[in-house]
């Protein structure tokens, strides 16, 4: 049943699969992160028209299915660009602008727990809304912000499987590839399940401790107040 | 060039209390025709019920409130005025809230510190020695490298009072310093304050601490209904103030006084 997995022919499949899994994830988090600051921000002090904006892009990105956001980008920007793109580049741009409509939501919501008071203070010493946002605003804000990354970080981790769907080998298109080398279905399946199972356990444990770590006396009361 | 340090000339403000039904939503008048003058060393008390707008006031001196009329001056410049860099007005008012609100984030060394990099642009190590300085004026050095939720309500606001001392402002306002403290913790910031007053610090402070205003104040500010009812010498509103409803504050808060 698992003799696969003394095979070494699989090896540079389910690591490439590991890793591409691992890279789409990081780095659409990371991009998330980036758009989803700016959303929030722009959510708050926008006008009526920026505002409007953000919540359909929100609405579209949390409203529709990740693998068809994935469909329409590799099958539609290339044509209207009119130029040839990776689809490695396009997934990663898919899941980044996907994690910002979720992320702008948690990063909104810890600012705004402490935006009152401490954008006064700021004010109060002679920092400009920026420097507020910058110094004060922000740096609490992801401290408070980093439980909801990591879930975040699962629900990514796992979106990666619809990446064989537009011919890229994720960890699922490498479990397709050994089944049918194989035809061995569930064992295949299950140890697959068991990569992303370690993975995603050990990250969220090592997101734990940079909880623990960054955590200031305090900031977090003002989460739950 | 103006003999005073800050003014205040025919300030107008109110804001809108948001209610669950349109119709709940009510205009509140908080600022109506206020002025003031502050000369340099001037101590004044504002003083009256609480929802009387004096806050609102004290926080539109700041520009941290836009009034909707009237204009606020510091020095000659008038803030008010379109195109005012008000960062770098704000940065030479010194403010003090009621219910203290540090950077949570840093420690009581770092809230003091952050204006003197930030917004002085000072080098590392002078930040680090003028917000040193700030904290042993008011006397709380101990406290340099603990969190705003490590330390007691009145150390808290001491360092509240250090971060709006550091800039070397040109006047301080203070919004009821000590309201939000525990009893046994005014006497602490009171003295702190006392100790500002010595020094000729200019201030205007919103407070109720009825000793500590006669001791130190040349003059105190009777606020009542978004607008100044009275003024005059503490002698006056210890003694017989003019106006019926300064009396009946004053006996109010004196009985008060007494009871404790």
């Amino acid at each position: 049943m698992f003799e696969f997995l003394l095979d070494p022919r699989y090896y540079p499949d389910i690591l490439q699969g590991l890793s591409l899994t691992i890279e789409i994830t990081l780095f659409g988090v990371a991009l998330g992160l980036l758009l989803g600051t700016l959303l929030a921000i722009g959510d708050i002090y926008g006008g009526k028209l920026v505002r409007g904006a953000i919540a359909v892009y929100v609405e579209f990105f949390r409203g529709s299915p990740l693998f068809v956001q994935l469909f329409i980008a590799v099958y539609t920007v290339p044509a209207i660009l009119n130029m040839r793109i990776d689809h490695y580049v396009l997934a990663f741009l898919v899941f980044g602008l996907n994690s910002a409509g979720y992320q702008k939501g948690y990063i909104k919501g810890a600012m705004q727990t402490i935006f009152d008071d401490q954008m006064a203070a700021g004010l109060s010493v002679g920092m400009s809304k920026l420097q507020t946002l910058r110094y004060v605003i922000m740096p609490q804000a992801y401290r408070i912000v980093i439980p909801s990354w990591t879930n975040e970080f699962c629900s990514l981790t796992k979106s990666t499987s619809v990446l064989s769907f537009v011919g890229l080998l994720d960890l699922v298109g490498a479990g397709r590839t050994i089944i049918f080398g194989t035809m061995e279905v569930l064992p295949v399946w299950f140890i697959i399940g068991l990569i992303y199972l370690v993975w995603i356990t050990g990250f969220s444990k090592l997101m734990d401790i940079i909880y623990e770590k960054k955590k200031i006396p305090g900031v977090e009361l003002a989460m739950q107040s | 060039m103006t003999e005073y340090v800050m003014e205040a000339k025919n300030v107008y403000k109110s804001y809108c209390i948001k209610g669950e039904e349109k119709e709940e939503s009510k205009l509140v008048e908080a600022v109506k025709d206020v002025s003031l003058q502050i000369r340099k060393g001037d101590i004044k008390l504002i003083f009256g019920p609480s929802g009387s707008g004096k806050s609102t006031f004290l926080r539109c001196m700041a520009m941290l409130d836009i009034p909707d009329k009237g204009e606020i001056y510091l020095g000659g410049e008038c803030l008010t005025a379109k195109g005012v860099d008000l960062n770098r007005a704000r940065a030479r008012i010194g403010f003090v809230f009621q219910h203290i609100y540090l950077f949570r984030h840093l420690t009581a060394l770092g809230n003091v510190e952050l204006a003197l990099r930030q917004v002085l642009k000072l080098p590392k190590a002078e930040a680090r020695k003028r917000a040193m300085d700030a904290l042993a004026e008011v006397k709380i050095t101990e406290c340099a490298s603990k969190y705003p939720s490590q330390m007691s309500g009145g150390q808290a606001q001491r360092v509240g009072i250090a971060r709006a001392i550091a800039r070397n402002p040109d006047i301080i306002l203070l919004d009821e310093p000590t309201s939000a403290l525990d009893p046994e913790l005014t006497g602490e910031v009171i003295d702190t304050l006392r100790d500002l007053a010595k020094e000729g610090t200019t201030m205007l402070i919103v407070s109720h601490e009825m000793p500590f205003a006669k001791e130190v104040a040349e003059e105190m500010i009777f606020y009542d209904e978004g607008h100044i009812v009275e003024t005059g010498p503490p002698s006056l509103f210890f003694n017989a103030p003019n106006t019926d409803r300064a009396k009946q504050f004053m006996t109010r808060i004196i009985n008060r006084t007494t009871r404790e």
